[in-house]
């Protein structure tokens, strides 16, 4: 089949200026939001896939399995559970069990004075790097206790929207308005971890003012124990209010959680990209609709029905893709890394290939399925008809 | 055998309960090299036995015979395929596209055929040159004067070299001096190049340039027969 002249399709686009830019800023905005929405899911999904292993028992509050934030343990648990529960994990007399307590905290760099961000502080004890092993210090060392020293994972600068020449080893930064000096930096690939800030146990809480932590994570030998052993310890302690489940079980049901918020996500994309989708056939339909008589005349020369509605598509498409191209640019610009805070703590928004890959889709399939019925609707007309119209 | 052999040819529309008939059991042949005039009323048929003719509208009875072939038998690609290849049709309102200049409209119908882009480009000079507008060839149809758009719009017609040229009233919306103009183009395709040429007009003077005209009416043919030919009493003066 003979087409028209990709060219005929380029020189349409620029017969409305209005239409084109229509086409372009609403295709954009449409691309814009899908890849957010895209963005948030795999950002979040990314940052609770954590590979959090079988082994790991995490004890919380009793009702506050979705917020460790909101959790409070007794001091005194960590010791109590290294008493009573056999077959925890140890190595030269050290037992992997973790006391934690995390904070929500606004933070201040030299850089970003004025604006104030909430990171995410974990108050921890040597153990923690027993327990959370994917934890590596890529940098200096492991706060000191009674120095106001804390350690930064490698996605605070992006969660917190600052550069990193603000949180190099041996600068300061204020939480809380107080200041603390990085010792160190560390990663932990793929996990939340690494958008927090950890700190001494002793000196979160004394800089918090509380007496509980949040919560204790312990690794278990699964040749001695399993997590039904620890149950049974909760059960037999009500005064603890303690509920103890595996970390895989604590990030599954966390995922679980967050399951909805997702299916909103997408379903608000989905609404949008509807929603541009009418937009788009309304315009098209104007457009082709206003040339009706040509496209007849077209017909009459011998271009063959499928050859224009493949123009006027190439055309529509034309206009989405390089909306949707601008779209990516502002994404990638503006949206990668943008920090979300959850209760979980903070995930960066991830645009990256597969999203960017998402978004072009949703501007190609704007641009096809906005053009497709128009342009088979305008075709419907015999060739006299259409050449009878104006 | 005419080039077109029309035999009971009917066109037909189904409205409601009752059936209009713009083209009634309508014979008529027509020779190659032919020049003809469709005149008659406005609803007539005139537009309709065109359409017929140029294969961009399709019989509801009778036969319609055209170089030996039946066209109303064509699928709708097929026919497409074969209008691109035997006729030239010229409109009332040019139907150039807007976004393409008067080179660009010309080459059109031509990229519907296996050429060189040398020979393309030969055969686009020569058509623009022979209807004295290839001065303007980069010109958009808004910049051209309704009887240069027409110019350009024969020229298009032309450029595939078809056996078929229909035209449907194409000066009815040029003033007189370039409807002579391009009535004279007409005539000269028809002399010079041979093309059997099919023309609707309501004016008498245009159809005199025409071999001979048809009366249409309500769908009839009616007192067909040789007029004074305007084109041979200019020839002869
Ligand atoms: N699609 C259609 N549906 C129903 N009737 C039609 C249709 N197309 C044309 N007709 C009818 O066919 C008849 C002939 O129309 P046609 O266009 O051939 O007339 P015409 O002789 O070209 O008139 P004019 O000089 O005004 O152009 C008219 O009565 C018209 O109403
Ligand atoms: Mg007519």
């Amino acid at each position: 089949m003979r087409l028209l002249p990709f060219d005929y399709a380029v020189r349409n686009l620029g017969r409305s200026a209005a239409r084109l830019l229509l086409s372009v800023l609403g295709s954009a905005l449409v691309v814009v939001l899908v890849i957010a929405a895209a963005a948030f899911v795999r950002g979040m999904s990314g940052s609770l896939n954590i590979s959090g292993s079988a082994n790991n028992i995490i004890l919380l509050g009793a009702g506050s399995e979705e917020s460790v934030e909101r959790s409070e343990v007794e001091a005194s648990t960590p010791g109590l559970l290294e008493a009573s529960v056999s077959g925890v994990r140890a190595r030269a007399g050290v037992s992997y069990v973790s006391p934690q307590v995390h904070v929500m905290l606004p933070v201040q760099t030299s850089s970003q004075q004025t604006k104030e961000r909430q990171a995410l502080i974990r108050g921890v004890t040597p153990e923690a790097l027993l327990v959370h092993d994917m934890v590596r210090i890529t940098e200096g060392r492991l706060p000191r206790p009674g120095s106001d020293e804390i350690m930064l994972g490698r996605m605070v600068g992006t969660s917190l929207g600052v550069p990193e020449s603000d949180l190099a080893v041996g600068g300061t930064i204020v939480i809380d308005g107080r200041p603390w000096k990085v010792c160190g930096r560390f990663a932990a690939p793929g996990t939340v971890m690494e958008g927090e800030v950890w700190a001494p146990l002793l000196d979160v809480m004394a800089a918090t003012k509380r007496a509980t932590i949040s919560c204790v994570v312990l690794t278990i030998d699964p040749a001695l124990t399993d997590v039904g052993e620890i149950e049974v310890f909760t059960k037999m302690r009500p005064d603890l209010e303690l509920v103890a489940m595996t970390e895989l079980a604590y990030y599954g049901r966390l995922a679980g959680f967050f399951g909805p918020i997702k299916v909103v996500a997408w379903v608000t994309a989905a609404l949008i990209a509807l929603g541009g989708l009418f937009g788009g056939l309304n315009t098209m339909y104007a457009a082709f609709a206003s040339r009706v008589r040509e496209l007849g005349a077209l017909q009459s020369l011998g271009f063959r029905r499928a050859a224009i509605v493949v123009s006027l598509v190439q055309e529509s498409l034309l206009a989405t893709t390089v909306g949707g191209l601008l779209a990516c640019a502002v994404a990638v610009l503006f949206l990668d890394g943008l920090a979300v805070r959850f209760s979980m703590g903070a995930f960066g928004l991830v645009v990256d290939a597969p999203v960017v890959g998402v978004g072009l889709c949703a501007g190609l399939g704007l641009g096809l399925f906005g053009a497709l019925p128009p342009a088979v609707r305008c075709l419907r007309l015999s060739i006299p008809e259409a050449l009878k119209s104006f | 055998m005419a080039l077109i052999e029309c035999r009971s040819l009917t066109k037909a529309y189904k409205r409601g309960s009752g059936t209009i008939t713009p083209l009634h059991e309508l014979d008529l042949d027509v020779e190659s090299g032919d020049f003809l005039a469709l005149m008659g009323p406005s609803g007539s048929g005139k537009t309709t036995l065109l359409n017929l003719i140029a294969g961009i509208d399709r019989p509801t009875g009778g036969e319609l015979c055209i170089d030996g072939a039946d066209i109303a038998t064509l699928s709708r690609s097929r026919l497409a395929d074969w209008r691109s290849e035997n006729i030239g049709y010229i409109f009332q309102l040019y139907n150039l596209v807007p976004v393409l200049t008067a080179y660009e409209n010309v080459e059109l119908p031509l990229l519907l055929h296996r050429m060189p882009g040398r020979e393309r480009h030969e055969r686009v000079r020569t058509a623009l040159r022979l209807v004295g507008i290839a001065d303007r060839h980069d010109h958009y149809p808004r910049q051209l004067s309704g009887g240069q758009e027409q110019r350009v719009a024969i020229a298009r017609a032309i450029v595939t070299d078809p056996r078929i040229i229909v035209a449907d009233e194409p000066t009815g919306d040029l003033d007189a001096e370039s409807a002579t103009a391009i009535m004279q183009l007409l005539t000269r395709l028809n002399r010079e190049l041979n093309k059997t040429l099919i023309m609707v007009t309501h004016d008498a003077k245009c159809a005199g340039y025409a071999r001979r005209a048809l009366h249409l009416e309500k769908g009839r043919l009616v007192e067909p027969g040789r007029i004074g030919s305007e084109a041979e009493q200019e020839a002869a003066a």
